[in-house]
């Protein structure tokens, strides 16, 4: 059986560039997570826990919404 | 192939249950099968495989936090072994209630003890396989 798509994207790799291009290291240890949790999350392997996100949301001073999307149905 | 210290420890312990354990396992299956059926017999080896399995743990997780500072587990980590013991542990619970259906049977102690090795071994490989598996493709 397939693996269904995670609904949830992010912009988090394209926020890093646009903040001095921030390594996922560096951005991780802000956040509370290994580098490896971080890239899994940048790459749609992993949906991070609301305080994560929120985390990484305010790395960026970015509202939630403007890091994550929710792609799926109702 | 990048992987947390979390995720390498994972495969630290499968390297040291598949030889200590599965290394025992081996070893009763044909001292079974020539006969030995006192339990007393497997306890020398059932010792020795856990001396070397904790061997093992310790010099596998040296090697590791030589090669990669260790960090604590984050919460994909907690969530991945929380999955992986969720999808496993049935095998262990079959694996009890199969040992006590044999002692009420007055099936002889040592079969009791292999079948609770031996659920013991698989439902804890399985549960590291399916960490690796959810490590290496997400969820």
């Amino acid at each position: 059986m397939a693996k269904a798509k995670n609904p949830v994207s992010n912009r988090i790799r394209k926020l890093r560039f646009e903040h001095d291009e921030m390594t996922q290291a560096d951005l991780a240890a802000r956040i509370g997570v290994s580098r490896q949790t971080l890239n899994a999350i940048e790459g749609g392997k992993y949906s991070p826990s609301l305080e994560v996100a929120f985390r990484i949301a305010r790395v960026f001073h970015k509202p939630l919404e403007e890091v994550f999307a929710f792609d799926g149905g109702a | 192939m990048s992987a947390s210290f979390e995720e390498k420890s994972v495969w630290i312990q499968v390297v040291s249950l598949v030889v200590a354990l599965g290394g025992y396992l081996v070893a009763a299956f044909w001292m079974a099968r020539a006969g030995v059926t006192e339990l007393a017999a497997y306890m020398p080896l059932f010792v020795g495989a856990v001396v070397v399995q904790v061997i093992l743990l310790i010099v596998g997780h040296t090697a590791a936090a030589i090669v990669q500072k260790p960090e604590d587990a984050d919460e994909r980590d907690r969530i991945i072994a929380w999955r992986a013991e969720a999808r496993s542990s049935w095998i262990l619970a079959i694996g009890a209630l199969a040992a006590v259906s044999m002692l009420a049977m007055n099936v002889e102690t040592v079969w009791v003890a292999h079948v609770l090795i031996v659920a013991l071994f698989v439902s804890t490989l399985i549960g590291y396989v399916l960490q690796m598996i959810d490590y290496r493709r997400g969820f």
